[in-house]
């Protein structure tokens, strides 16, 4: 006789509950891949009534979101010479020439820029936190464990005001290093708590085993934690990654030309008569797009990560 | 009641909880619509029951 | 605490330790701590203390020249007493709650759905989690999009499925409808959230539990509200914590969905704290109404902190 146990769901009720997950997998799915093809449409297609589901794909959205253009007087146009690329040919499709580079390519970059500075800074400081926490008795462990975790809470608007003003008097308003600096504050209580949960579960007995080899503590700690921890400090990478890439709240506050990032920029992506749908579309792509790549290739630790290390499984 | 005698020997159990209940209500008198005397203490709750859980998380188990 | 890998480290005889060769372990956990701690105190504790500082005055950012003055607790005491701030606390309240009630419902009901391991349950939690991480900012500034009259793909969904005209309502617009829109949204992204906690929950649930309360011809009703909800329980208070503390100080997607309008419609606390902080520049008495905002996310935290070693202890 096959076992039969109880916990194991019949068949009938796989279907129906595997039925209810895809129907809801699909509504949760849709705005965003409306989105994606909306940065795919023209400008009249993306705001026809009823939208439209089949489309002439066209590259109007990412050519608008690249370039800032301009309309010409009629004679002007006619007397153009004729587009010498797929680009110049797709705006002057929509009656413009184009006039220069778009902002959007910087601001892109000040997010990886900011983003990686700040998950590196993070991960450095963090890793070293979490080994101490980890392994040593630190006074006051317990406290300096809440402390840094309730400083993750802190609402940013509360200590936007001081680091605003601080920041005017340090000359670091509006700078790479700046932002960087903040976002490595807020990050790094994800970091510690994160990394301290992965540097717990490598086996103290490989570093033992190190130190009465004559190694160092620090040699220890370099060559035989660290690669023990890879995994666990390239996911926590990840995690920081993905909030310094999604702040708003401080970026809006904090930086207004040189150092912004996408967040604050793409929501003020103007076309003629309000916002320029497709631009706005394609820019939320390309930018959304790496999270969602990062999101798949941290499944496994998606629950660790948003729970501070607390849930393992 | 081992709640009032925990209470009476400091231990954190007990108080623990108490600060716990102090801060939601302190949260709820902060956002319910019905009394602006409540909403106008709210803070002084809340921050009471904050302290007091900082203070008591450090009394003997 | 029992899996193997603590026990054999626990086990392991701490005179090793003493024989090391170059910095002393106590010296190596001071160096590791200090500078996560020296940054997080330059770039989290002194702006806080500053802020507190600031509360007590009248200062204004944009007028640095002015005389500042101590006004005691004045700022405080204007701000709690104020019926259109405490309008705004409703206003976040009739947020927090909807979006609790509905996310831990839907929430818990997918991951109870998931839990019959279905073939492919795997793949499409990983589908259904994506708008979790996205950026709120630009999920807010799409949804604008989605949430046009006429135009947008929301209301001809709706026009679709219950017939009302797609440009009879407006979800951003005057009508009542603003404060669900953000609702909606926030609905949208982070009932994963709570999902995949209450999925944590439901699968550390040991299977012979189930099989007792079978032998002794539990219904499954039963079993559902005798074992199944106790034991999800600790996890499902730990993501209403974490969303109630996230939504409390909610202000990028809302700020960018609806701006706090129509009107003060929609106007979260942190929403109202940013215009007077930064739109209308009454510094000190935003730092009073910052510290408000602060202490009750940090006594939220220390509860959420409490959750967090019940739910590590199982």
């Amino acid at each position: 006789m096959s076992a039969y146990s109880v916990t194991e769901p019949t068949r009938s009720s796989k279907w129906f509950a595997g039925l209810l997950v895809v129907a809801y997998t699909i509504i949760t799915l849709l705005p965003l891949v409306w989105i994606i093809a909306t940065g795919f449409k023209s400008g009249p297609d993306s705001i026809s009534y009823p939208p439209k589901v089949v489309f002439e794909p066209s590259l109007e959205g990412y050519v608008n979101l690249f370039t800032t253009r301009t309309r010409i007087a009629s004679d002007d146009f006619a007397a153009l010479p004729p587009p010498e690329t797929w680009y110049d040919q797709i705006v002057r499709d929509t009656g413009m020439v184009i006039a220069g580079q778009s902002r959007f390519g910087e601001r892109f970059m000040n997010s990886v820029i900011i983003g990686f500075g700040s998950t590196f800074l993070s991960i450095f400081l963090g890793t070293l936190a979490a080994y101490a926490f980890s392994r040593f008795k630190v006074p006051l462990k317990d406290d300096l464990l809440f402390f840094i975790l309730s400083t993750r809470m802190m609402p940013p608007i509360a200590v936007a005001i001081p680091i605003y003003l601080m920041y005017r008097e340090l000359g670091l308003s509006d700078t790479h290093l700046g932002m960087i600096l903040l976002y490595t504050a807020v990050n790094i209580s994800l970091a510690v708590w994160l990394l301290k949960g992965f540097i717990d579960e490598i086996p103290r007995e490989y570093e033992e085993a190190a130190l009465i080899d004559g190694y160092t503590r620090f040699q220890a700690f370099r060559k035989v934690v660290l690669p023990q921890a890879a995994t666990g400090i390239a996911s926590t990478a990840i995690f920081c990654l993905i909030f310094a890439w999604n702040e708003y709240a401080f970026a809006v506050l904090l930086t207004s030309g040189n150092a912004q990032t996408a967040p604050p920029f793409i929501p003020t992506i103007i076309g003629v008569g309000g916002q320029d749908w497709p631009a706005v579309a394609a820019g939320a792509t390309l930018f959304l797009l790496p999270v969602m790549i990062f999101t798949i290739l941290l499944r496994k630790h998606l629950l660790r990560g948003i729970t501070f290390g607390a849930v393992r499984k | 009641m081992s709640f009032l005698s925990g209470l009476l020997r400091l231990r954190r159990g007990p108080w623990e909880n108490l600060a716990t209940v102090l801060i939601a209500l302190g949260v709820v008198m902060l956002m319910q619509p019905f009394f602006l005397w409540a909403y106008t203490w709210s803070f002084l709750v809340t921050l009471l029951g904050t302290v007091m859980f900082i203070i008591t998380s450090h009394f003997p188990e | 605490m029992t899996n193997p890998i603590d026990i054999a480290a626990k086990a392991t005889p701490a005179p090793v330790a003493r024989r090391v060769r170059g910095l002393s372990d106590r010296a190596i956990a001071w160096i590791f701590v200090t500078p996560t701690i020296f940054l997080l105190l330059a770039i989290n504790i002194f702006p806080l203390i500053w802020t507190v500082r600031l509360s007590f005055t009248n200062y204004a950012a944009n007028r640095p020249g002015r005389e500042v003055e101590w006004v005691g607790l004045r700022n405080y005491t204007r701000i709690l007493t104020d019926a259109g701030t405490w309008e705004n606390m409703q206003t976040t309240a009739h947020f927090l709650i909807w979006t609790i009630v509905l996310q831990v419902v839907i929430g818990f009901t997918l991951a109870w759905l998931i839990n019959r391991k279905f073939k492919g349950n795997d793949l499409l939690t990983t589908l259904i989690v994506i708008p979790m991480m996205l950026s709120p900012a630009v999920v807010g500034n799409f949804w604008t999009f989605l949430y046009q009259p006429q135009i947008g793909l929301f209301n001809y969904v709706v026009e679709l499925v219950t017939g009302t005209p797609a440009s009879s309502f407006s979800m951003l617009g005057p009508g009542g409808l603003a404060k669900w829109s953000i609702i909606i949204v926030d609905t949208w992204m982070w009932t994963p959230f709570v999902m995949l906690i209450c999925l944590a929950g439901l699968r550390s649930i040991p299977d012979y539990i189930y099989e007792a309360a079978e032998v002794d011809r539990a219904s499954k009703w039963r079993q559902f509200w005798t074992i199944t909800v106790p034991m999800v329980l600790p996890f499902l208070m730990l993501a209403v914590l974490f969303r109630g503390i996230e939504n409390f100080k909610m202000f990028d997607m809302v700020v960018l969905l609806t701006g706090g309008g129509p009107g003060n419609e929609t106007l979260l606390a942190s929403i109202d704290l940013k215009r007077e902080a930064f739109e209308k520049w009454r510094t000190g008495y935003s730092s009073a109404y910052a510290i408000i905002l602060f202490v009750t996310v940090f006594g939220l935290a220390s509860i959420y902190v409490k959750a967090l070693n019940k739910v590590k202890e199982r």
